[in-house]
C-alpha cells in the first residue's frame, strides 16, 4: 500500500504539493485527477522517489523506496513513455532493468508479448511512435509482476484499440488483488475503470472517495420529476429545504435529495406524480464542480 | 497480493545488489552503437596519431635533430593519448548524459534507488572498459608503427622491446581509466553532453595549457598537476606539448589522477544525491 503523508513539494516560493495525506486502496483501481498543474505527476515521481520531498513522507508497504532492495518487484511504473535510450531496443532496455533487480529474462518476453510488442522489440527506442513507446513503457512496469502498478497517463498517444486495451489491463491487475494508481485527464476513461477517485488542484487534495459517491454528490447528480402539479410539489421541496428548478410547465429538478425524500414528500403532498427518475452526473461534470477556482493554466472564460 | 508476487526471490543484498547493478549498466553500455562508434574512432585516432608522432620522432633523429639515436614504438602511443582521449571522454560522458538527455535515469533510479550504487556501477564497468581500450587500440597502434617505420625509408630508428611496449601500454589504459572516471563523475554533476564534454576538456586540456602558456609560474605549476599533464608524467612520457619536463615522478603523475578522478566522482555523487531526477 502506498501512504502519503503530509507530502510537500516546494520549487522556490511555488508549493506544487501541498500537505497531501492519504492511502492509495490495495486491489483497486484509483484514478488521480486533477487540472494541468495540479501536482500529479510531482506527486508520483515523490512516490518513486525521483523527486525529494520538502515536506512530509510518502511509504510503500510501510518502506521509503529507497529501502526497497527490489524495487521493480514492488512497484512497477510508468512514469514518461520516453525515458528509454533512442538507440537502444526496447529488448535490450528491459534486459537492463530486468538484470538491476535480478528479475528472470525470460519474463522480457513475456511483458513483450503481453503489451504486443514482440516484433517491434528489436528496433530502437527512438524508432518507435508514442503508442508503442507507451506499450514500452508499460511492459517495463510490469516486468517485476509488482504488487503495485503506477501509470502517468497510459493511454496518452494510444489508438481506440490501445485505449481499450489499457483499460481491460487495468481492471484485470486490480482483479489479480493489485494495487493500480493511475492519473489521467480523461473523464469517461475514468469513469469506466476506476473505483476510487483522489482529485486534486493547486497541489491540494479535494477528494479522496469511491467513484460512485463522487458522482452521488455532484449538484448535477439530481431527481427530475415530471408532474401536473409542480408548482406544488416545487413549493413543498423548498419549504423542505430542497433545492429546486423548473424545467417546464410539468417537470422540476430537485438537488440535494435522494429520489425516495422526493418521492415521500410529492406522496405527502397528495401530488400524483407521473415520472420520478435520478438524473446521474457524469464524472466529467462531477470533476469539472469539483476543481473549479483550482485549475492552474485555465482559459479565461 | 497473487501468488506471482509472493513466490519472489529472497530479497539480496550488499554485493549481490551491486553485482546487478553492474550487470544492468554493463548490458546498457554494450546496448547502444555510440559504445562501439567511440570505441572505432578512438582506435583509429590512435593508429593515426602514433604514426604521424611515431614518422616526425624517426625524422628527427634521421636529421640529427635529437641527442637519440634510437626510440621505442609505444612512446608514441603516449603521446597520442592527447588526442586519443576525446573520443573515450565521449564514450564515458555518453554513459551518464544519454540518460539524463533521454530520460532514461528515471528508469534507472526506480529500478535502482540508491543512487551512489548507480554511479559506482558505471564507474566500475567503465573502468576495466577503458583499461582494455587503451591497451588494445595501443597495442595495434605500436604494431602498425613497428611495421612501417621499420622500413628503410625511415632511418630504421624504431624499436620495441617487451618491457617498454607494456609499461607504455598499461599505464596508457590506466590513464584513460582515470579520465574516463573524472569524466563520468562530472557527468553526473552536469547532466548535459555539451556541459560535461566542455568541462572535461577544459579540466583536462583546456586549462593546464591555458596555464601552462600564461608564462606564470604559479600558473605553470597548477597546470602540470592537472589530468593531462598529470598523466603525460605517470606515462613516463619524455615528449610532451610543452617541451619542457614535468617536475614530479610518474608515481606523483598517477597519485594527480587518482586525485582528479576522485573529485569528480565525489562531485557527480553529490549532486546525484541532492538534485530531484
Amino acid at each position: 500500500m502506498i501512504s502519503l503523508n503530509g507530502l510537500t513539494k516546494r520549487y522556490g516560493d511555488k508549493i506544487v504539493v501541498s500537505d497531501l495525506s492519504l492511502s492509495i486502496k490495495t486491489g483497486a483501481v484509483t484514478g488521480f485527477l486533477g487540472p494541468n498543474g495540479a501536482g500529479k505527476s510531482t506527486t508520483m515521481r515523490m512516490i518513486v522517489g525521483l523527486d525529494r520531498p520538502s515536506a512530509g513522507s510518502v511509504t510503500i508497504g510501510g518502506l521509503p523506496y529507497a529501502r526497497i532492495t527490489e524495487p521493480l518487484r514492488t512497484i512497477g511504473a510508468l512514469l514518461d513513455a520516453r525515458a528509454v535510450h533512442p538507440g537502444r531496443s526496447g529488448h535490450a532496455h528491459l534486459v537492463a532493468l530486468a538484470r538491476s533487480n535480478g528479475i528472470p529474462l525470460r519474463r522480457v518476453a513475456e511483458v513483450l508479448e503481453t503489451v504486443g510488442l514482440g516484433a517491434a522489440a528489436r528496433k530502437r527506442a527512438g524508432a518507435l511512435s508514442l503508442g508503442m513507446s507507451q506499450r514500452l513503457g508499460i511492459a517495463a512496469a510490469l516486468l517485476g509482476d509488482p504488487g503495485i502498478l503506477m501509470f502517468d497517463e497510459p493511454v496518452n498517444g494510444l489508438d481506440t484499440d490501445g485505449v481499450r486495451w489499457v483499460r481491460g489491463l487495468m481492471r484485470s491487475l486490480a482483479d489479480e488483488g493489485r494495487t493500480v494508481f493511475v492519473s489521467s485527464h480523461l473523464m469517461s476513461e475514468m469513469q469506466l475503470t476506476a473505483d476510487h477517485l483522489v482529485v486534486i488542484g493547486k497541489g491540494r487534495l479535494i477528494m479522496d472517495a469511491p467513484l460512485t459517491e463522487v458522482i452521488a454528490r455532484s449538484s448535477l447528480t439530481a431527481v427530475v420529476a415530471r408532474t401536473p402539479h409542480a408548482g406544488e410539489l416545487a413549493s413543498r421541496l423548498t419549504a423542505a429545504g430542497i433545492g429546486v428548478e423548473r424545467l417546464g410547465e410539468n417537470e422540476l429538478v430537485a438537488t440535494g435529495a435522494a429520489i425516495e425524500r422526493v418521492g415521500d414528500i410529492a406522496h405527502e403532498a397528495g401530488v400524483r406524480l407521473h415520472e420520478l427518475r435520478t438524473r446521474e452526473a457524469s464524472l466529467e461534470q462531477a470533476y469539472q464542480e469539483l476543481t473549479e477556482g483550482s485549475v492552474e493554466y485555465g482559459a479565461r472564460t | 497480493m497473487n501468488t506471482a508476487t509472493l513466490t519472489r526471490t529472497p530479497s539480496a543484498r550488499g554485493p549481490r545488489l551491486l553485482t546487478r547493478t553492474l550487470a544492468s549498466e554493463w548490458s546498457k553500455l554494450w546496448s547502444v552503437r555510440s559504445t562501439w562508434w567511440c570505441l572505432a574512432s578512438a582506435a583509429v585516432l590512435m593508429v593515426l596519431s602514433t604514426l604521424t608522432l611515431g614518422g616526425a620522432h624517426s625524422t628527427d633523429i634521421a636529421n640529427h635533430n635529437v641527442p637519440e639515436k634510437t626510440f621505442e614504438a609505444s612512446e608514441a602511443v603516449v603521446s597520442a593519448t592527447t588526442f586519443v582521449q576525446f573520443a573515450l571522454i565521449a564514450m564515458a560522458m555518453l554513459v551518464i548524459t544519454s540518460e539524463y538527455g533521454s530520460g532514461l535515469i528515471r528508469a534507472t533510479f526506480q529500478a535502482t534507488p540508491v543512487r551512489g550504487r548507480v554511479l559506482a556501477a558505471k564507474a566500475m564497468v567503465l573502468a576495466p572498459v577503458m583499461f582494455v581500450a587503451g591497451v588494445v587500440t595501443g597495442g595495434i597502434a605500436t604494431a602498425v608503427e613497428y611495421l612501417l617505420l621499420s622500413l628503410d625509408a625511415f632511418g630504421g630508428s624504431i624499436r620495441v622491446t617487451p618491457a617498454g611496449t607494456v609499461a607504455d601500454l598499461c599505464t596508457t589504459g590506466v590513464y584513460f581509466a582515470l579520465v574516463s572516471l573524472l569524466t563520468v563523475g562530472l557527468g553526473a554533476a552536469m547532466r548535459s553532453a555539451a556541459g560535461t564534454l566542455t568541462a572535461a576538456f577544459m579540466l583536462v586540456m583546456g586549462l593546464p595549457l591555458t596555464l601552462a602558456m600564461s608564462g606564470s609560474q604559479v600558473a605553470l605549476d597548477i597546470s602540470m598537476r592537472m589530468p593531462m599533464f598529470a598523466g603525460l608524467a605517470f606515462m613516463g612520457s619524455t615528449d610532451n606539448l610543452t617541451g619542457g619536463r614535468i617536475p614530479y615522478s610518474s608515481a606523483e603523475g598517477l597519485a594527480w589522477l587518482v586525485a582528479w578522478a576522485v573529485l569528480g566522482l565525489v562531485a557527480g555523487h553529490i549532486v546525484l544525491r541532492r538534485r530531484d531526477a
